[in-house]
């Protein structure tokens, strides 16, 4: 039986770009963000309406994507790129101001490519490599400010401080639901799926966030009247696989269909476009600086380096949820030419083999042509998780009699 | 003929060619191999025809099929359907239960797999979908000598120097084939460098999954004198030797699942 | 089977011989009779692949025999990995640092700052006896290797695998994560899990986006100048002063001056006093880190200038250029094309931003030492927004009478491969000027598809 109020979202989700229309017909403005460490609390309080340009699957707009930023760009950006050269995406249309942050360069990049080529009004917030030092965090506040500065010119109306301290807690609660509606989707009995609760998390990039928060409650209502005290453990088959690496956004759901279709079950994730940046984000002081240190301090992007393998907290934090959610393999998603994520492929496999936990490496790009071939490894990989358990359960059909 | 389940059947339906084993009482009874086509479920059949003739058998005498390759996905004669890898596992075990890596190289796809001592697999790595390293490369350079595809092996092993390729794409390559020879390389020389350019893919692959002895050789790459030299070169081993057409592993592999599957129908991958 | 080799002609020996010493950091000298005897007797029995008669190399096996620097040059390129094991027994410090910085920092904590070009010759070095064809195939398997234990996507991999495994010693990896190179923070990170535990780490963080505007990205790069130099200091325990830094900065300031002086000479001249990678590597003397060592680059580079100024005084052409050659200006990523096959189509070429932007940054000799260097660092021409690098650029393509423009990305340098388009479209915008952008196809020899694009596009001119 589904969750009644997800058919509401999708409802809703449909009428969004139509209602964005008519707000910017009543002189409000849309800002499309595209980064990690986007202080979206900073755009909300200044009375923007913040949406995130994350779009994927779609070759064709990667193909046009690298007329302009090269095929040699990552294949998300390319796509960003091509939506803006065709402009016909309807989230596109309606942003007014467009916000980066160069947490990733290549996410830099898009931003100056877009802003040469499609002449759009783009503010960027630097992001600092050396991220956990002090100076660095300095360096941050700056950019932080000088990115408030650079919306409050656009807003025509400095950053009040209540108001902000208004939308970081909405945002809070909208964070700290979504962290309770998550823990079900891993649950024995499954009363709501990985990929609707993934689904859930992207909606909110799009939707009002008022309205947002409602409909989560109601979501986490519904779910907590079916199941009172989810319980994460595995069901009977179950080859309970968690997703990594590269963001997967709407719009592609190759690797995700693949994985169900093949007998796996997706049990978490650590996405940059699911849960993870909904995560430990705790906001210290009201201030722009207070905000952005808060995104800053959650668990880093990938792109942002660790010299320290023991210090890495993206890695103790793949750790920790792989066993919070009882995950028996690793599905580590790299798009291509995405190096913040490729480059630590291998290094990924090793650290979870040390615990046991084996990792596949899809590596892919929105055209089709690599289905069947994604398929067999998935699948592979599916056999091989059901077969190790199988064998140790009860030396299984595959040791010879 | 007391046929009261003693026959199964891998079929393996690959890119450029489709083959199956047939196991009786456990022991390889008969094989078949032919060209892919167009229709994989065409081929699998003609694959698995070709082995039930030279037993002197019929379809219906098979207990149990399991289906393999990229063909699986539509084999409507195959009880179950398993992928390649774990049938390239299972096959390479049944064979040389020492075998504890395998390099499959077939027409469209290369592969580095580790098992364990029952020929399940441990890990895995497979080339990105560029066609380096592949039957399909092979082919291509084959075509721009003029030579058949199986003598490639041989006429690399003649060679008096290493030509090094500068790309592994299949197209460039081709391209950069031809200008090498425009240059004066002989052949010999070229197909060297393409072969230990191929040898150094994958050992590369192996960095991923790491490398234990015995090593398998399997796919139809593996027919290739050159190409197993020069493997056991790059990778520093000594790669076991096949009984049977290394090509027929995965069928073999398919074969053996199919009859621990007959014994405990559909406990895993139900 | 033995390849033919290329051997200096006597002929040129007696004027060779009259050409200064060089120079080296520890204040040994090398006079033009020992690079004379290497370059004829040594070094052929060493690297039989850089005097062999190919192709790649234009069937020429050497630049230009008449110009003294041209051999200079080739020595200190030749006999690098020899210098660099020699630094090393000595107890020197090496840095791995990235292409496009300056080093004054590391000059001023007694360290040698090799770029990724650089660790790839002191690696390649190691080995002797190899034709062209055994030198390419045994970077290309050490390549491969690299690739999968960072990233098949990898532009460079700064020799990687040679530093964890311990063949080249080298003691910090510390590069400027300049916008150049999309690769170089990971390729830092990707050495905390290899097997060399000794190897320090650090990203010299380098603000973006306007960053030369913006005085709190300066103090900011400052302060990471000072954690660069203090790491180089754990290395070498020593204590590097602000003086010491101020005293490599005027070091390296002479260098630039000069480097950018020889460049506007060598553009001055009616027809090309040079070849191509004899004026690149004249060049990239003035950024003093070239050939591992700071004097002898500084010693060649004088002399280089005089050498310069006499052949456009006289009108004297360099080798193997043709009569009225197609002017090209090379853009893009660490990568250019290959000179002698690009001058056999009639081309030369007269400039690339790679090297030159760096060169041409002078940083103030007056007040805090780490701020005007940070200052300077952060106005670097290649790292500016699109619109600016393309007007610096268009202004050095004026400078230097280009007929043609290429913009060439490597195999994996995404931050370069996204704004080719924007930059040549600038360029070509408001000069009329022809441009051209190349992909350049996974790592190996200049292979045949990259130089069919690029004659045709000489045709073309």
């Amino acid at each position: 039986m589904s969750v009644k109020t997800l058919d509401v979202i999708r409802k809703r989700l449909e009428e969004r770009p139509d209602e964005l229309r008519r707000a910017r017909e009543n002189g409000l403005k849309v800002v499309g963000w595209v980064g990690y460490n986007v202080p979206e609390e900073i755009i909300h309080a200044l009375g923007f309406i913040p949406v995130r340009i994350a779009i994927g699957g779609d070759d064709r707009l990667v193909e046009i994507g690298a007329r302009y930023a090269s095929s040699k760009t990552c294949v998300f950006i390319r796509e960003i790129v091509g939506a803006f050269a065709e402009n016909q995406d309807p989230y596109i249309q309606q942003t007014d101001i467009l916000a980066f942050d160069a947490t990733c360069l290549q996410n830099y990049r898009a931003a100056e490519v877009i802003e040469y080529f499609f002449k759009k009004d783009v503010v960027v917030l630097a992001v600092p490599r050396n991220f956990h030092l002090d100076e660095a965090k300095e360096y941050f506040a700056h950019e932080a400010n000088e990115f408030t500065r650079l919306l409050e010119e656009r807003a025509g109306a400095p950053l009040d401080s209540a108001r902000l301290a208004e939308s970081v807690a909405l945002y809070n609660d909208i964070r700290k639901t979504l962290k309770s509606i998550y823990t079900f989707q891993a649950s024995k009995d499954n009363v709501i799926s990985w990929e609707e609760v993934y689904d859930l998390i992207q909606a909110g990039d799009l939707l009002d966030k008022r309205e947002y928060l409602s409909l989560l409650t109601q979501t986490l209502d519904e779910l907590k009247e079916r199941q009172h005290h989810p319980v994460i453990a595995s069901d009977d088959g179950d080859c309970r696989i968690f997703l990594s690496g590269s963001l997967i956004p709407r719009g592609d759901r190759k690797l995700i269909g693949i994985i169900r279709s093949v007998g796996g079950r997706i049990v978490g994730d650590d996405l940059w476009s699911g849960i993870l940046p909904h995560l430990d984000l705790d906001i210290k002081e009201i201030s722009p600086a207070g905000v952005a240190l808060g995104y800053l301090n959650r668990t880093p992007h990938a792109a942002l380096p660790y010299l320290d393998l023991e210090s890495d907290r993206r890695l103790k934090k793949l750790q920790e949820r792989l066993s919070e959610f009882k995950a028996q393999g690793v599905i580590y998603h790299t798009l291509r030419y995405c190096d913040p994520f490729t480059f630590k492929a291998k290094e990924t496999k090793n650290v979870l083999a040390k615990s046991g936990i084996p990792l596949l490496e899809i590596h892919t790009e929105y055209a089709g042509s690599d289905y069947e071939a994604m398929k067999t490894r998935v699948e592979a990989f599916v056999e091989m998780i059901k077969i190790k358990s199988e064998i140790a359960e009860e030396q299984g059909v595959l040791v010879d009699a | 003929m007391s046929i009261n389940g003693n026959y199964f059947a891998g079929v393996d339906v690959g890119s450029l060619a489709a083959k199956s084993v047939i196991l009786k009482d456990g022991e390889i009874f008969a094989t078949g191999l032919v060209p892919s086509g167009v229709n994989s479920v065409e081929s699998g059949l003609n694959a698995l025809n070709l082995a039930l003739e030279s037993a002197g058998l019929k379809q219906e005498d098979l207990t149990y099929i399991v289906g393999t390759g990229y063909g699986r996905v539509s084999a409507p004669y195959a009880n179950k359907a398993v992928t390649e890898i774990t049938c390239h596992a299972k096959g390479a075990n049944y064979l040389h239960p020492t075998v504890r890596t395998i390099i499959d190289m077939g027409g469209q796809d290369c592969k580095a797999i580790r098992i364990d001592q029952d020929g399940a697999v441990v890990d895995f790595a497979m080339n990105d979908k560029c066609a380096a390293g592949t039957g399909r490369f092979l082919e291509v350079m084959a075509g721009v000598f003029k030579v058949e595809l199986k003598d490639l092996g041989a006429i690399a092993l003649s060679a008096t120097d290493t030509v090094p390729m500068s790309s592994t794409c299949t197209v460039f390559a081709e391209s950069e084939t031809i200008s090498l020879v425009a240059r004066g390389e002989k052949p010999e020389n070229i197909l060297n460098g393409i072969h230990h350019s191929i040898a150094n893919r994958i050992a590369g692959l192996f960095s991923r999954v790491g490398i234990e002895s015995d090593v398998f050789f399997s796919g139809g790459v593996a027919k290739n004198s050159g190409m197993k030299s020069a493997i056991e070169q790059a990778l520093k081993v000594t790669i076991v030797k096949p009984e049977i057409d290394p090509q027929l592993i995965g069928a073999l592999g398919a074969a053996v699942i199919a009859r621990n599957f007959s014994k405990k129908e559909g406990l895993w991958a139900a | 089977m033995g390849k033919q080799l290329f051997r200096y002609s006597e002929a040129n020996k007696e004027k060779f011989l009259e050409s200064d010493n060089i120079t080296f950091n520890d204040g040994s000298t090398v006079s033009p009779e020992e690079i004379w005897h290497y370059l004829t007797e040594e070094a052929p029995a060493k690297y039989p692949s850089a005097f062999e008669v190919n192709l790649y190399q234009g069937n020429r096996g050497s630049r230009d025999e008449t110009l003294p620097t041209s051999l200079k040059t080739r020595y200190l390129g030749l006999t690098f990995s020899a210098r660099m094991e020699k630094a090393k027994d000595n107890g020197k410090s090496i840095a791995f640092i990235q292409g496009g910085q300056a080093v004054d920092p590391y000059t001023a904590a007694d360290t040698i700052a090799l770029r990724p070009g650089l660790v790839n010759q002191w690696n390649n070095g190691l080995e002797y006896g190899n034709d062209i064809n055994k030198e390419n195939l045994r970077r290309k398997k050490s390549k491969e290797k690299a690739f999968h234990d960072m990233s098949f996507e990898a532009c460079q991999t700064g020799g990687y695998e040679h530093v964890q495994a311990g063949d080249l010693r080298i003691d910090v990896i510390a590069p400027y994560t300049v916008l150049r190179c999309s690769d170089i923070s990971y390729g830092v990170e990707a050495h905390r899990h290899g097997p060399n535990k000794n190897v320090k780490l650090l990203n010299v963080d380098y603000p973006l986006r306007f960053q030369a505007d913006k005085p709190w990205a300066i103090e900011y790069f400052a302060k990471n100048l000072r954690r660069l130099v203090n790491t180089l200091d754990e290395v070498t325990g020593r204590k590097t002063s602000e003086n010491d830094l101020l005293k490599a900065i005027k070091l390296h300031n002479t260098g630039r001056r000069l480097g950018t002086e020889l460049a506007e000479l060598w553009w001055s001249a009616d027809v090309p006093p040079t070849n191509s990678d004899d004026r690149a590597s004249m060049v990239s003397l003035g950024n003093l880190e070239v050939h591992g060592d700071v004097q002898a680059s500084l010693s060649v580079l004088k002399e280089a200038k005089k050498f310069i100024a006499e052949r456009v005084k006289n009108g004297v052409k360099g080798h193997a250029v043709a009569d009225n050659p197609k002017r090209l200006f090379i853009l893009g990523s660490c990568v250019g094309i290959n000179g002698s096959r690009s001058e056999d189509a009639g081309a030369i070429v007269v400039g690339r931003d790679d090297q030159w932007s760096h060169c041409s940054s002078l940083v103030e000799e007056v007040g805090d030492p780490f701020y005007n260097l940070a200052k300077a660092t952060l106005e670097y021409p290649y790292e500016q927004s699109i619109e600016k690098r393309a007007q610096w650029t268009i202004e050095q393509i004026k400078k230097s009478r280009a007929d043609g423009v290429i913009f060439i990305h490597n195999w994996g340098c995404n931050t370069q491969a996204a704004i080719s388009r924007p930059i040549v479209d600038i360029i070509k915008r408001e000069t009329g000027i022809p441009t051209y952008i190349h992909e350049r196809d996974l790592h190996g020899l200049r292979d045949e598809q990259e130089q069919n694009r690029v004659n045709a596009f000489v045709e073309m001119l």
